[in-house]
């Protein structure tokens, strides 16, 4: 019952906070309403003519024409009358799941989960894709079907209760009763239904898999393992299927013998009511086309509460979205700009923890001067990228301070500091498009030349020209036609060309080989010069280059100083050098 | 070939779809037809039940004064007797549908993927993989879901026939006003799928452009956001949104206005027919029951008549799903093999490569590569950022055959070997380690069968041990996408562990410890140095350290192979593989010339 409490809290909510749901709601269900009443046209009809006495006695053939006349002009107004409302249904469902799916994309987009969840991005892309999709299904087919069905049971038992009250309660009390058993079934019912639901997710897994992992499958000649292990998946998505709809097909056959069950009571009443002398012949007649009408929407009504229940649950995951706070806050036009020129960094006691886990980054103090070049380093997860991350303010910090040219960062305005401050990731994005506009995507209004000068900068052109079309080469999907050293040469022009005034590079060049790495890096530097500069690296030759050395363990900052005097200190650096020396070693 | 254009078009593509699903399991059709023609049967039957209630119970008793008792229970009677029928009817015709779709779906993905799985690399690397696996799963599925509603539409069909005779039968006038009705009401619903289905092809391309852009923008949030191009990617969403919002409307007053044809020409059918019915009765030729039996029945087919239209719909729906299977099915560019066994030997392969050229399409990746490997031997292939030593790597494997020239292993070339011969000798670690989900140890062994030892014997060689070792349950641990998540180092051990569980006489290692700290790659190399290992290795790397560690090296730079022979002495001959290995010392040299 709570699921069906919740379900109803979500739609109400939907209604009361998307404005297009509602827009002319009352006047679409009047003509719902209206609209229905194309299905009692018919058994009224007989009921008259019957009554008249039509069917035994002599006609007036001029009476039946016209009333015949004036139930086709009722039919085929209630025709337009059903047209308009379900288009002013659909209309509404799609104009607000429209406005709903663009509120949840642009507060998604302003919430940093995306960058410290990246493995629930997928689910998240399904918040606007795939969970708007099976509300709009739900609304167009069950929907719509509810409400018209709401509606023609509605009116046909008052017109039930107009002919017969005795009669019209037996069938409302069998009714419901029925409306009982199918609503208790259909507990069972769904029940089967996610457990096939869990087969299928399996089948996909594993044929997605087969699929993706063709070469190594065929490099292990492991095709008939991998065939086997999809084998069994499908039999078991078969059995959880079919058993799921074996049980629908039973619930489904129950409304015809239901419809049955009642026509014959309504028979065995009607007559007996008849002959009391409290319900006409036609009246009779008139049930038994009524009872035929009631059961099909009490059905479909009922086969609809599951769907209700998942499109339910697709708009409560919908409104945790809206409803997430957003986290990293823009100071915005009350904010304090960067300072003109070069900047510094300053950070004091700087804690962070992703959600309710532990603490990644703790009590990091630290001072940047402006125009230093600093090298990051440490060994996976202890911190390095998360304190970079902060610094760009991608994330929001959990304790301590941070200023940037003496502002505090949380008083900065987005506008300025994207634009004053560059981040590189080591894995940047680049979009199924070409490399001109690629890097242009990180300043809109860059022109040819000044995207080419960029790659010039950074000793690029040979690499470029060395592509087949230059700026114009088409990179493919998330840059897949470039290589992974490739990409990171466009992200890193991309960023390049926004001429930052601190520069964040977190192993933005990790993927490039050692002879173009030092290239870039010297290009970088000179060109740097006077401007601040923080980059992560695993090559620690970065790190010899740098002007001083932080040094990350397990989410604390355990050495900072230059590169010659952390050797000498013999710590956590020194040992990781001597490694580095090692792999690097020629001889 | 594409999707048919034409109503007909789809018609014979449609039908010939369904023929061949109905062959492939004709048992859950036949149950299926038979469920149907009983569900159809007593739904004419049903109308005739009324009928004779309405003349023999309801009019005599209550107009004609006629004794109720026996005739009540009679009648209720028939009407639950014909309920039963129609029941029993729907349900035959569900279980022999739900069979008949099920089981196609399961066979044809079945099919699908072991089609795939005997593909060429060439044809697999011009495929977008997001969308093979969508093939398998959403067209396989679009395909065969018109099995579900197929048998009853038939009934449907034959439930129209059937009325159309029954009316004919009891007043030839009726008759022809019910056919008229009918086959209307079918034209309309034909020609309104026929509509709506060419717009939803367009629906679906909006649909497609959207989910890219929320795919683009969130994948690449980290990008997006250090931009500062959120309200940018809004804005495009917001317009792709709207640009789908359009067509969703045009498409629902469409279809809306078929729809309120169809439900609602029957009714006026009925209000016709009853009409004339009277008249007719008023001439003697007809019985009240028989008005009302055929107005009954035809509200009994509101339903059944609208479902013709659905599965026209269906059909073409499906017809277009089928074209995308079939286009892969059309592929029949396998991977040939020959008849040479694997040999059992304990001891490494020699390899050799003569005059081989490759290109992935006509770019020339490698040109004249000519190579020795004597048994036994560590080989490193070095060079710059693409200049093809993956290409090398994967040639070895024979995931790709040459285009010129020949791969042998000990003298026996690649494509003689027969289906799995390979494998038993052969061992490939790419540069991104490929995981399953399934256990530690199902990723090891990739299903075959050996003692634990040997697991944990490969796992120690490859250093995965110490880290499996703390997973929740070890070996058995659930990896992959709904298990713990490992680092790309983690990933890259177990991959290795995988090939070294094989013993492999020729083991090649593409850059597939990168992500691996130097000192556990160090540990790892000198492992396998030591290790009673049989193999032949060869192994594409970066550091200088790994590359230290080889008997021999092969310098690649476009292409070619430019130098070979041992590390110090290319280091000496070769200028462009000294640039590249010494880029780092040379680098820490000339800052300290600088600073001097």
């Amino acid at each position: 019952m709570s699921e069906h409490l919740k379900a109803r809290e979500a739609v109400i909510r939907a209604l009361r906070d998307v404005p297009a749901f509602r827009r002319g709601l009352g006047f679409t269900l009047f003509l719902v309403v209206v609209g229905t009443t194309v299905n009692l046209v018919t058994p009224v009809f007989v009921q008259r003519i019957v009554d008249a006495g039509q069917f035994s006695d002599a006609i007036d053939r001029t009476a039946i024409m016209q009333s015949g006349t004036v139930a086709l002009i009722g039919v085929a107004l209630a025709a337009l009358v059903n047209r308009r409302a379900n288009i002013r249904l659909g209309v509404a469902a799609t104009s607000g799941l429209h406005d709903m799916r663009t509120r949840t994309f642009g507060s998604l987009q302003r919430q940093s989960i995306l960058v410290t969840q990246e493995e629930r991005r997928g689910a998240l892309v399904s918040r606007v894709t795939n969970d708007i999709e099976r509300i709009q299904e739900f609304m167009e087919w069950g929907g719509v079907g509810l409400l018209v069905g709401v509606g023609r049971v509605i009116l046909t038992i008052a017109v039930m209760l107009w002919y017969s009250v005795p009669l019209a309660l037996l069938v409302v009390v069998a009714t419901a009763v029925y409306v009982g058993m199918l609503l208790s079934f259909q507990r069972i019912l769904g029940r089967a239904h996610d457990r096939a639901r869990v087969a299928v997710a399996d089948v996909l897994g594993t044929a997605g898999e087969a699929i993706s992992g063709l070469p190594i499958i065929r490099a292990y000649g492991a095709e008939r393992h991998v065939s086997a292990k999809l084998d069994r998946a499908l039999e078991k998505e078969f059995k959880a299927d079919f058993r799921a709809s074996m049980l629908g097909n039973f619930l489904f056959a129950t409304a015809e013998a239901f419809t049955g069950l009642i026509t014959a009571g309504v028979i065995v009443l009607g007559i007996t009511l008849g002959v009391a002398g409290n319900l006409t012949a036609g009246e009779l007649i008139a049930f038994l086309f009524l009872v035929a009408l009631l059961v099909d929407p009490v059905q479909t009504m009922v086969e609809t509460v599951d769907g209700a229940q998942s499109a339910a649950a697709g708009l409560r995951r919908i409104f945790e979205v809206l409803d997430t706070p957003i986290d990293v806050v823009d100071a915005g036009v009350g904010g304090v700009p960067l300072p003109a020129g070069t900047l510094d960094v300053e950070v004091d006691g700087l804690s962070f923890a992703y959600g309710e886990g532990p603490l990644v980054l703790e009590e990091v103090t630290l001072n940047v001067a402006r125009g230093e070049r600093i090298a990051v380093v440490g060994e996976t997860g202890s911190g390095k990228t998360t304190f970079t991350k902060l610094v760009a303010r991608l994330i929001e910090r959990d304790g301590g301070e941070l200023r940037i040219g003496g502002v505090p960062i949380e008083r900065i305005p987005f506008s300025s500091l994207r634009e004053r401050v560059g981040f590189v990731p080591q894995e940047g994005f680049l979009h199924d498009a070409t490399i001109l506009e690629n890097v242009r995507y990180g300043r809109l209004e860059a022109t040819d030349d000044e995207v080419r000068q960029a790659f010039a900068d950074l000793d690029l052109l040979d690499w470029l020209d060395s592509l087949p079309e230059g700026l114009a080469t088409e990179v493919g999907e998330r840059g897949s036609r470039l290589s992974a050293g490739e990409r990171q040469l466009v992200a890193l022009v991309r960023v390049w060309i926004r001429e930052v005034d601190l520069l964040l590079l977190d192993e933005a060049t990790s993927a490039v080989d050692p002879a173009l790495e030092v290239s870039l890096r010297n290009a970088i530097n000179r060109l740097l010069e006077g401007r601040t500069s923080l980059t992560v690296a695993h090559r620690l030759s970065t790190a010899e280059a740098s002007d001083r050395v932080l040094v990350f363990d397990r989410g604390r900052l355990v050495e900072v100083g230059t590169h010659a005097e952390l050797l000498e200190r013999g710590g956590v650096y020194a040992a990781m050098h001597a490694d580095w020396v090692v792999g690097t070693a020629t001889v | 070939m594409s999707a048919p254009t034409t109503f007909g078009g789809v018609l014979r593509s449609g039908f010939r779809l369904i023929a061949r699903f109905i062959k492939a399991r004709p048992g859950g059709f036949a149950v299926a037809f038979a469920g149907s023609l009983t569900y159809a049967a007593s739904i004419l039957a049903s109308s005739r039940v009324i009928g004779w209630v309405t003349d023999t119970v309801i009019l005599d008793v209550l107009e004609r004064g006629a004794e109720a008792a026996g005739l009540l229970w009679k009648a209720a009677a028939a009407v639950m007797a014909v309920s039963l029928a129609k029941s029993l009817g729907v349900v035959t015709r569900r279980v022999g549908a739900g069979w008949l779709q099920l089981k196609n779906r399961q066979d044809l993905r079945r099919r699908f993927v072991g089609h795939v799985l005997k593909l060429d690399m060439d044809w697999y690397n011009r495929q977008a993989v997001g969308n093979l696996i969508s093939i398998g799963d959403a067209d396989v599925s679009g395909s065969t879901f018109l099995l579900g509603p197929l048998p009853f539409a038939l009934g449907a069909t034959l439930l129209l026939i059937g009325t159309i005779v029954l009316v004919f039968i009891l007043d030839p006038l009726l008759g022809v006003i019910a056919m008229g009705f009918i086959v209307v009401v079918v034209i309309i619903e034909l020609r309104g799928a026929w509509v709506t289905f060419g717009l939803v092809a367009e629906i679906q391309a909006r649909r497609g452009e959207l989910a890219a852009a929320a795919h683009e923008s969130f994948d690449g949030a980290l990008t997006v956001k250090a931009l500062g191009r959120e309200q940018w990617e809004t804005d495009r969403f917001t317009e792709r949104s709207d640009r789908l919002r359009e067509r969703l409307i045009n498409i629902t007053i469409v279809w809306e206005s078929f729809k309120a044809a169809v439900q609602n020409v029957p009714a006026a059918a009925q209000i016709v027919i009853i009409t004339f019915g009277v008249f007719r009765l008023a001439d003697g030729l007809l019985t009240a029951g028989d008005i009302v039996s055929v107005a009954y029945l035809l509200s009994l087919l509101f339903w059944p008549i609208q479902l013709i239209g659905f599965v026209f719909f269906d059909l073409a729906a499906s017809s277009a799903h089928w074209e995308r299977i079939e286009a892969v099915f059309r592929e029949q560019t396998y991977v040939r093999y020959g008849q040479t066994a694997a040999v059992d030997d304990d001891t490494g392969a020699a390899v050799s490569a003569a005059a081989v050229g490759f290109g992935y399409d006509e770019t020339p990746v490698l040109t004249d590569v000519d190579i020795e490997i004597p048994p036994g031997r560590i080989v490193a292939v070095v060079g710059p950022t693409g200049s093809g030593k993956t290409t090398l790597a994967v040639l070895l494997a024979r995931l790709w055959d040459p285009r010129t020239g020949a791969i042998r292993l000990d003298d026996r070339d690649l494509r003689d070997m027969a289906a799995g011969a390979l494998p038993d000798e052969m061992a490939y670690v790419a540069q991104e380690a490929f995981l399953f989900d399934d256990t530690v140890r199902g990723n090891i062994t990739l299903g075959v069968e050996v003692p634990d030892a040997d697991v944990r014997r490969a796992a120690d060689l490859a250093n995965a041990t110490p880290f499996v070792d703390e997973l929740e349950s070890g070996f058995d641990t659930q990896i992959g996408e709904r298990g713990t998540t490992l680092s790309g180092g983690q990933r890259q051990r177990v991959a290795l562990a995988r090939a070294l569980l094989r013993r492999p006489r020729l083991l090649i290692l593409d850059d597939a410890t990168s992500a691996v700290d130097p000192s556990v790659e160090s540990r790892i190399l000198h492992g396998l140095r030591e290790a009673d290992l049989p193999s032949t290795v060869v192994l594409v790397a970066y550091r200088a350290s790994s590359i230290a560690l080889s008997d021999e090296v092969l310098f690649v730079e476009d292409g070619r192979i430019v130098a070979a022979g041992p590390h110090d002495e290319l280091l000496e001959q070769e200028p462009g593989y000294q640039r590249l290995l010494k880029a780092y010392e040379e680098d820490a040299a000339a800052r300290a010339g600088g600073g001097a």
